[in-house]
Parts: structure tokens; C-alpha cells; sequence
């Protein structure tokens, strides 16, 4: 990879017969285009098939909306037996991308994709709890509303979460599968995201 | 009568506004075109102003002919706008589903913007000028990458350009007809938008900008008659009492496609040449347009590259002045 120049939109960057189309750029009369103003990334071909480099021009303001694939951290607004709905309110494993002006995206984690195993044994309500923060990885986007988002990785699940009874007290996560209150000792039962 | 219960009334007894009298005997000199007829106004450009919208911009064209010292009110008007883009969002939960980026274009002069006072609500004028900035962003944005969200432009007209010479019609508010500034705002609208668009890192097939040119036939020593019809970029409306056509474009340079046109009044004949001369005025400011998203670009590369060695934390704002002439 090499930072060059800076390009513009609208800008030609070559032929599409020498260059290969990559993220923030199009393609009009066979020429590769800029359409995002940055740094023009030029990554060699690593494949056999094609000898071309890949143009891609990087989001200086990093992404901004969920792609298939883009971890995400959001808060749950709702569960019921089928699914739960999330809230995303940063994109990134470590939220370094919060979602600008307070609009969460909707989002559904449905039964079947909570855990990789067991999916018929998985309950919702043994998973997640309302108001618990969760790292998930969006696999759709989903219906005309929600992205469809999914934690069946060691990595993703519950990362935050507050106890049920007491005083709502911040809860550590001491298993697979539970996280303690640290003034009562009381378990509860979520889908744990392995601390990185 | 029903009160206006959201904003700050003034009192009801009424206040007496301080009058700035100037002798009855003060020459009014109508200001002039100083600068050629293909030569656009110095304009300043900047991005980045507003910290909380997802991508801002700054436009001015600052005024210009030295001002009649005896006066206290500028006898032209500059143009000031700002314009911050909201998104990509996710749509409201009512809205039906869209596989595009759905735009909407708020243009709303701010009530002080021009000689005539102006309402909080918008009128019929923000709202034509909001559809013409509409068409011309619609055809740069690449829609397809935003499936499901909405994006929103909010242009905020700080000074507007008159339609006429205050001192026309005997200092009454003559010299209105025609709404040739309009036409300037809309190039304005449509430049900065682009700016704003650019700085948000909204896909664009290219950067937009606007231009305006009219058909003027100035008479000698203030008549309306009798001069020679020629064609001028970027015009002030002020600086001329005989405005026969106007025209503003949405240009885009490097396709060398026009997403938004808007004439008005009696061209004649000279219809293509007056758009041409406004895709040169368009041309003339996407140089100062590519210049200042340049200079944007390379200070957040640099703060971000500094941000990854641990450098010290400078001041945030992606600042720029750029200045140039036509």
C-alpha cells in the first residue's frame, strides 16, 4: 500500500484495463473516478488472475454506515422469545466510530444467531437483558428497518452489563456464560463476549 | 391575535429604533462593476465549521467596491452562507424503504439576510430555491452506496445578495423586480452544498459547482435605455439598473454535465451564450472549490498521521483560508 496524492471527486485515475476498482472510487466511459476526496491507496494485485493494482481512496471520517461484515457496538432496546433489538451506536470493534448525531441504527439479533452452538437451546431472555451493551458483527442489512446483526463468535456478546436486582451495580464477567453483581455475588446468566 | 409563543417577543408598547441619518444632500453614486466581464468576484471558501454535522461549509463573497465613506449602509450586498449535511442517517421509522440515499434540501434565509426583512417560516422562494439545490446535488451523489438512510442539507443564507440598488425607486425598496439575487444565492447554495457534501464523505460522481451569468444593457449615466447588451459572469445585481436575462448553472467540470439550469428573463438570441458564460463562471469556482476540500484534506491527513505517532493534539478545526480571484 502507498499514500501519493491527494484526489477528488471527479477526478480520473486511469483506465479500468490498468487499475482495479476499489472503495471510493466508480467507474464512467471505462475510467476509474475518484468520488471520495482523500488519499489515493494504490495496494498491488496479490491474486494471479489479475496483475492490476487496486484504487482505493479511504473515508477520512471513517465508516458510516454498517456493512455486512462491520462490528458494531450497540445497546439492547427491547428482547423477546424470537430475537432482540439492538440499538447501534458505534461502528467498530471498539466503537471508534460513534454514529453521527445521536441516530442509532435499528438493528434485530434473532435466537438462531446469539450462539455458534446449541442454536435450539438458546433462550433470549438467558442471553441478553435490555440496556446491555453488546459488540456484534451485522451479517444482513436487513429488512426495510433493522440491519440483522449476529454474536455467534468467542469475541462478541455482552460486554457491559448492570445487575438486575440491587442497585443496577456494574457486573463482571466471571464465565462463558455469566456475569457477577461485585457487591451482591449474584449470577446472571448472558451471552458473555470474551474481554479482548 | 395569536401571540408567538416559541420565540422572544418583542414588547408590545413598541420601541423607537435608533435612526442613523445621513444629510439629504448626499450624492448617491450607484456602485459600479469594476472588474471585467468575464471576471468573477473574489470568494472565500472554507469546510469543516460546523463540529456537530457530519460535514459543514463556509462561503462568502465579500463586498467589494470601495463603500461611499458618508454612508452608513453598504451600497451592494456581499453574500454569506453556510451550509452543514446531516447523514447518512437512518431513515425515520414511518418512512417507507429505499434502496438510495434519500435527500432533502432545507435553504432558508436568516431574517436579517437582506434589506427586506424575512420570516421564521419558509417561504415559497427558500422552499423553489431548495428544490433547484436539490436537483443539482441529486445528480453528483451516488445513491446506491447509502441504501436505507436519508441525508439532509441545511443551507442557512447569513446575507443574501439584493435584487437591486437600495437607492433605486427613491430609496424605497425599488429596484426589487426580476429576483436576480436569487439567482447568485442559488450558485452560492449549490457550491457550498458541494463543499459540505465532499467534507462529509458522501460518494460524488464529482464536485458540483455554480455559476451564474446575465445579459445586461446598462444606459449611460443611470438611464435604462440605450446601451449595448453584453454578457457578464457573476453579476451584482446592484451594479447594474437593466437586467434583461440571468442564468445559473450546477456544473460538473470533469463530465462536463450540467445537473441544474435555471434562466430567466428575455435572452433573445443569446440564450447558449449566456449558459456558457455561466459554466465558465461554474468553472471559475470549482477551482477555489477543489482548492479548499484540497486543503481541508491535507490537514486532516496530517492530524491524522499525527495522531499516530502520539504527536501533541493541535487545535481540531480543519481550517483554510483560500482567496483567490477569478
Amino acid at each position: 500500500m502507498s499514500h501519493s496524492t491527494i484526489a477528488l471527486p471527479g477526478q480520473s485515475l486511469g483506465p479500468t484495463s490498468a487499475n482495479n476498482l476499489g472503495a471510493g472510487t466508480h467507474i464512467h466511459n471505462s475510467t476509474l473516478i475518484a468520488s471520495l476526496a482523500g488519499p489515493l491507496t494504490t495496494t498491488p494485485s496479490t491474486t494471479k488472475a489479475t496483475k492490476h493494482p487496486t484504487l482505493s481512496i479511504p473515508r477520512a471520517t471513517g465508516p458510516l454506515l454498517p456493512e455486512t461484515g462491520t462490528v458494531v457496538l450497540g445497546k439492547i432496546t427491547r428482547t423477546n422469545p424470537r430475537q432482540a433489538n439492538l440499538s447501534i451506536l458505534a461502528l467498530g470493534p471498539t466503537g471508534a466510530h460513534p454514529v453521527a448525531g445521536g441516530d442509532a441504527f435499528p438493528a434485530v439479533i434473532r435466537q438462531q444467531d446469539i450462539r455458534a452452538t446449541e442454536i435450539d437451546k438458546v433462550k433470549v431472555g438467558e442471553s441478553f437483558r435490555v440496556g446491555d451493551v453488546v459488540r456484534a458483527v451485522v451479517i444482513s442489512l436487513g429488512d426495510e428497518r433493522s440491519y440483522y446483526c449476529s454474536t455467534a463468535k468467542n469475541e462478541l456478546g455482552v460486554v457491559m452489563a448492570r445487575s438486575e436486582g440491587g442497585v443496577g451495580e456494574q457486573m463482571v464477567p466471571v464465565s462463558w456464560r455469566e456475569f457477577m453483581d461485585p457487591v451482591t455475588g449474584v449470577r446472571e446468566l448472558r451471552k458473555v463476549a470474551k474481554p479482548i | 391575535m395569536q401571540a408567538d409563543r416559541r420565540r422572544i417577543n418583542a414588547p408590545s408598547g413598541g420601541t423607537a429604533p435608533p435612526i442613523f441619518a445621513t444629510p439629504k444632500d448626499t450624492p448617491l453614486r450607484r456602485p459600479t462593476r469594476t472588474r471585467k466581464p468575464d471576471e468573477h468576484r473574489k470568494l472565500f471558501l472554507r469546510t469543516g465549521v460546523v463540529p456537530s454535522a457530519s460535514g459543514s461549509a463556509y462561503y462568502e463573497i465579500p463586498l467589494q467596491s470601495p463603500q461611499q465613506p458618508e454612508l452608513l449602509v453598504p451600497s451592494s450586498s456581499s453574500l454569506k452562507i453556510t451550509c452543514s449535511v446531516h447523514g447518512p442517517r437512518p431513515l425515520p421509522r414511518n418512512a417507507a424503504f429505499s434502496p438510495n440515499l434519500l435527500l432533502t434540501t432545507h435553504v432558508k434565509f436568516a431574517p436579517f439576510a437582506t434589506r427586506n426583512r424575512r420570516g421564521y417560516m419558509r417561504d415559497a422562494g427558500e422552499r423553489d430555491l431548495g428544490m433547484h439545490l436539490e436537483t443539482a446535488l441529486r445528480g453528483v451523489i451516488i445513491g446506491e452506496r447509502w441504501p436505507k438512510s436519508g441525508c439532509e442539507v441545511v443551507i442557512t443564507v447569513l446575507e443574501g445578495e439584493e435584487d437591486g440598488w437600495w437607492g433605486d425607486a427613491g430609496g424605497q425598496e425599488g429596484g426589487r423586480a426580476g429576483g436576480w439575487g436569487m439567482m447568485g444565492v442559488l450558485a452560492g447554495c449549490i457550491t457550498v452544498a458541494s463543499a459540505a457534501l465532499v467534507d462529509a464523505g458522501i460518494d460524488c460522481v464529482d464536485m458540483v459547482s455554480g455559476g451564474v451569468a446575465a445579459l445586461v444593457q446598462d444606459g449611460q449615466d443611470g438611464t435604462k435605455v440605450g446601451g449595448e447588451a453584453k454578457i457578464i459572469l457573476d453579476p451584482s445585481p446592484s451594479e447594474h439598473q437593466n437586467i434583461r436575462a440571468g442564468c445559473v448553472v450546477g456544473y460538473l467540470q470533469s463530465r462536463d454535465e450540467v445537473t441544474e439550469m435555471w434562466m430567466k428573463g428575455d435572452a433573445g438570441t443569446q440564450v447558449e451564450a449566456l449558459v456558457d458564460e455561466a459554466v465558465k463562471a461554474a468553472s471559475l469556482t470549482r477551482t477555489v472549490l477543489a482548492e479548499a476540500v484540497r486543503e481541508a484534506m491535507g490537514l486532516k491527513m496530517g492530524k491524522a498521521s499525527e495522531e499516530a505517532t502520539g504527536g501533541l493534539k493541535e487545535d481540531k478545526g480543519k481550517k483554510k483560508d483560500v482567496v483567490m480571484t477569478g
